[in-house]
């Protein structure tokens, strides 16, 4: 008998504790009263098409191409683009590791010269594809959609739609420091930077730490180099960083590409040793492969470029943009959603607190009064 | 104190074990009366099967040839009539000593002011008067052997079962345990059928001694003790019996031990 | 006496008894509190590359301190808010672990056709870590579950596996005894083979219990689950290098691992007392 009010207690005891944990988890879905609120959940992109098309999540917001591959897919619409949000708002931009580029190698090749040549053929890439960008019927265009679609691994009819949303640029204008410096600031305001961290590297404030961070000096001198018959660094390959996937980087899909340019790629050109690393899943992947040395100049999204200087100390200073805007929020093509307001209560997708996605659909929440918390 | 009835008969009882490839007769033509209220002992060398044959009464093993019938029943399982008592012990640890006692009972479906009065008159039979709320890890081995015996007796048996009740205590213990335990019996009026090594505790306890033989296990000789309770470990008549005793022993013992040097 | 009366007595008697023991365990988190200062200083002073990720015992200790009403870069969340989350997982899980476990533990160690049938696949699913289900869960369950099905999975094999051995290690001689005393099968299994299985329970709730802990912090890693814990706010503290913050989560989880072990510890305490056991 005593056994079996043992075994009657623990069941008891079980489900007293089942229960109270139940009910505790659902009187918390109450939250203050009258307050506007949106809850996120952080993903990799390339899982947020599906999880939208079987109805897990209300709405996602990522990079190109992973938000066009669900209006190309019938599955998602549009609802607003990043650049609704903050036009020409910068996104990624090219990181340079500074003691790659105080390195001397000998010859006169420094890491400086380098940099400087690495630059130029990243401003011919550029361009290049806006010149293809420009003319849809063109044989460059093809090409263009065609190393597009091998690096992204989606279908054409993605590739296309998701270039007509990303701006494609190099040069670092005010606006470029401004954008920069708000979010900076965003960071500062949330935790993630804090002022002390900042004035411990010598900067009184967001803005005169943005001023120093960004060197445009290297694009200026840029523009006067000229083509090199010969490898510069034949033995010392630049070690090249960047997102995989990631449309927005294209220019240096292009400028290591060799079939397209007659047999030599635009950084040969440059009398450039260039050697592509194996991709980085997300941007602060990125910067500890720059804090541990492995990478000597990357593309990747400004926000980690940020963080991960100010808080990890890491030595990197940007040289160039590599696009703006390209990204968009994206709801079910069926839902009746059709504002930001229509939003509040539901799940949106995000690709991390750290990203300038997540960023910009906080600025654009905020702006409405509409709070962003983790759901 | 002994009746006239028969209480257990077994005829030509055999029992082989098969331990893999092999098997292995412990006991083999196996023939025993025990009558109601005395004291039998079983003895013999290792591995003659004494244990067996007590298995076997008390329904834990079934004999593979032969008849076994408890007041001219066949014995079919174990049961609360035919109480055990263990050289292990065997209480249960997480119970005190009046639960322990009172599990037969509980089995049975008594009620509880029931099991409580037998637990009570046991404990007080065996001697262990507030020790009732202990468990067994609190206790002595002399007393858990006590607990041991009460909890078989609160069934009420019809016979006593004692596996080398003594084996694991100490000398002083087991001398005392021996006049506790007849002690006990002239109270209960039980029947007792008892497994030892010792020829001394033999002829001390028992009225009637079953010299087995080696394995395959018979009976060899029963020699009837016929003295008078209680006895004197000194006295000439209970060196005579034990040398008697010693005499059919030391045969079977060398005969196990060649068994042994050279197993079948 | 009342409840903190009755713990005021139970400590101080725990302190005089144990004093020794007390006082060595305390001076050996002293000493390692002053050798990561030291460590922490050193880098600091020599500018090293790893300055940011050894944060002083005073930086953390902010952190704690301020983590209890604010958290950078989750808004709206405090500590305790990640505790609980993580708390109502680990213990969710947990339970529901116990509750299947214990019994087809029983049934699988008490019945060879049951053990023959399910050993199989106790051996295929056992070895695979509970984390490697992390995507498939997160994809078949609805947010919240996902972590609690992994802490569930965490816990389950130690809680069967050890009850099942306990079914086999019944001493034969308890059984035999019941049923010279007249005990049948039901009986037996209720009156001897569950007690005796007992201590062999609390040994796989103890163990499950660890595992459901290293289970929630990676669970909770991936941030698809409802609410955040302290996995994701390790995560998430990481990757926004606040590793103070990070310190500070990761010692919570370590305290509250210790607790919920205690506790477990604590009811085996009071049944063995109450039946004698130990």
């Amino acid at each position: 008998m005593q056994t079996q009010q043992i075994v009657l207690a623990v069941v008891v005891a079980a489900i007293l504790v089942v229960a109270g944990v139940a009910a505790v988890i659902l009187l918390r879905e109450e939250g203050p009263a009258e307050e506007k609120i949106v809850y996120y959940t952080t993903m990799a992109p390339s899982l947020m098409d599906s999880w939208l098309a079987e109805n897990q999540t209300s709405a996602y917001i990522a990079w190109e191409p992973y938000a066009s591959s669900s209006v190309v897919a019938g599955t998602g619409r549009v609802l607003m683009y990043s650049s609704e949000i903050m036009p020409q708002h910068p996104c990624c931009v090219v990181l340079a590791y500074d003691p790659f580029v105080e390195e001397d190698l000998g010859g006169g090749v420094t890491g400086q010269v380098l940099t400087l040549r690495f630059l130029k053929a990243h401003i011919d890439a550029t361009e290049w594809v806006l010149d293809a960008l420009a003319d849809k019927d063109g044989a460059n265009y093809t090409l263009l959609v065609d190393m597009a679609v091998q690096f992204t691994q989606r279908s054409s009819a993605v590739v296309e739609e998701a270039f007509d949303h990303v701006t494609y640029g190099y040069q670092m204008d005010a606006e470029f420091n401004d954008a920069l410096e708000q979010f900076t600031q965003m960071y500062v305001d949330s935790g993630l930077v804090t002022n002390e961290s900042l004035v411990n590297l010598g900067y009184a404030n967001a803005s005169v730490f943005v001023d120093d961070y960004v060197d445009e000096s290297y694009l200026v001198a840029a523009e006067a180099i000229a083509p090199s018959p010969t490898i510069l660094n034949p033995s010392d390959p630049i070690r090249l960083g960047y997102l995989a996937g990631d449309l927005h980087q294209i220019a240096q899909v292009v400028a290591l590409n060799e079939s397209a340019f007659g047999g030599t790629s635009i950084f040969e050109d440059y009398g450039l040793n260039v050697d592509a690393l194996d991709p980085f899943l997300n941007g602060n992947a990125e910067m500890l492969g720059f804090k541990m040395g492995q990478v000597d100049i990357g593309y990747l999204g400004a926000p980690p470029a940020i963080n991960k200087r100010v808080n990890d100390l890491t030595d990197t200073t940007i040289v160039a943009q590599a696009n703006s805007e390209g990204s968009s929020l994206i709801v079910s093509v069926n839902s009746d959603v059709n504002s930001l307001e229509d939003l509040v209560g539901e799940t949106v997708s995000t690709p991390g607190e750290l990203s300038i996605q997540h960023l910009l659909l906080k600025i654009a929440l905020n702006r409405e009064g509409i709070a962003f918390v983790k759901g | 104190m002994v009746g006239n009835e028969v209480s257990i008969q077994m005829r030509n009882l055999s029992k082989s074990f098969v331990k893999g490839k092999r098997s292995v007769i412990a006991i083999d033509g196996f023939d025993l009366d025990v009558i109601d209220g005395e004291i039998v002992c079983l003895l013999g060398p290792s591995g003659c099967g004494k244990t067996t044959v007590l298995r076997i009464v008390a329904g834990l093993e079934t004999p593979t040839k032969g008849q076994i019938l408890l007041r001219g029943k066949p014995i079919i399982g174990p049961g609360p009539d035919r109480g055990m008592v263990f050289q292990e012990f065997a209480l249960f640890p997480w119970r005190t000593v009046r639960r322990n006692i009172e599990f037969g009972p509980e089995v049975k479906g008594d009620s509880p002011e029931a099991r409580t009065a037998a637990s009570s008159r046991y404990v007080d039979l065996v001697g262990l008067e507030g020790f009732e709320d202990a468990h067994p890890k609190e206790l002595s081995g002399g007393m858990k052997q006590r607990v041991g015996i009460a909890r078989a007796l609160a069934n009420n048996p019809s016979v006593l079962l004692m596996d080398e009740p003594f084996g694991s205590l100490d000398a002083q213990t087991r001398n005392l345990m021996q006049k506790e335990l007849l002690r006990i019996w002239a109270a209960a009026r039980k029947t007792i059928l008892f497994v030892t090594h010792s020829v001394d505790e033999a002829v001390f306890l028992a009225d009637r001694i079953v010299v087995m033989t080696a394995r395959p296990g018979k009976v060899r000789e029963i020699i009837e003790v016929g003295l008078p309770r209680p006895r004197d470990r000194t006295s000439t008549e209970f060196m005579s019996v034990r040398g008697k005793v010693l005499a059919e022993l030391d045969e079977e013992f060398e005969k196990a031990r060649a068994k042994e040097l050279s197993p079948d | 006496m009342s409840l903190t009366a009755n713990t005021l007595v139970g400590l101080r008697k725990l302190v005089a008894s144990r004093w020794r023991e007390l006082a060595l365990g305390t001076l050996s988190i002293v000493l390692f509190v002053c050798a990561w200062y030291v460590a922490s200083w050193y880098l600091q002073e020599t500018s090293s590359g790893l300055t940011p990720y050894v944060p002083s015992p005073r930086a953390v200790g902010e952190a704690l301190w301020k983590s209890g009403s604010f958290l950078p870069g989750l808004d709206r969340y405090t500590m305790w808010d990640l505790m609980e989350s993580s708390l109502t997982r680990v213990v969710l899980g947990f339970f529901v672990a116990l509750v299947l476990a214990f019994p087809l533990g029983m049934f699988m160690g008490s019945s060879r056709i049951a053990e023959h049938m399910g050993k199989p696949l106790v051996e295929m699913f056992r070895p695979i870590p509970p984390l490697a289900w992390v995507p498939v869960f997160l994809l078949a369950f609805r947010a919240f579950w996902g972590p609690v099905a992994i802490v569930f999975l965490g816990a389950f094999f130690p809680i069967l596996l050890n009850v099942m051995f306990g079914v086999k290690n019944v001493d034969p001689t308890l059984v035999d005894a019941a049923r010279t005393l007249g005990a049948k099968k039901g009986n037996i299994f209720v009156k001897v083979v569950v007690p005796s299985v007992v201590p062999y329970l609390m040994t796989g709730v103890k163990i499950g219990l660890g595992v459901a802990w290293m289970c929630i912090v990676a669970a909770e890693y991936t941030g698809l689950s409802g609410g955040a814990g302290l996995g994701y706010y390790v995560m998430l503290s990481g990757t926004g290098s606040q590793y103070s913050y990070m310190y500070a989560t990761m010692i919570v989880i370590g305290v509250l691992s210790i607790l919920t072990a205690g506790v477990a510890g604590l009811l085996e305490q009071r049944f063995y007392k109450w039946s004698g056991m130990k």
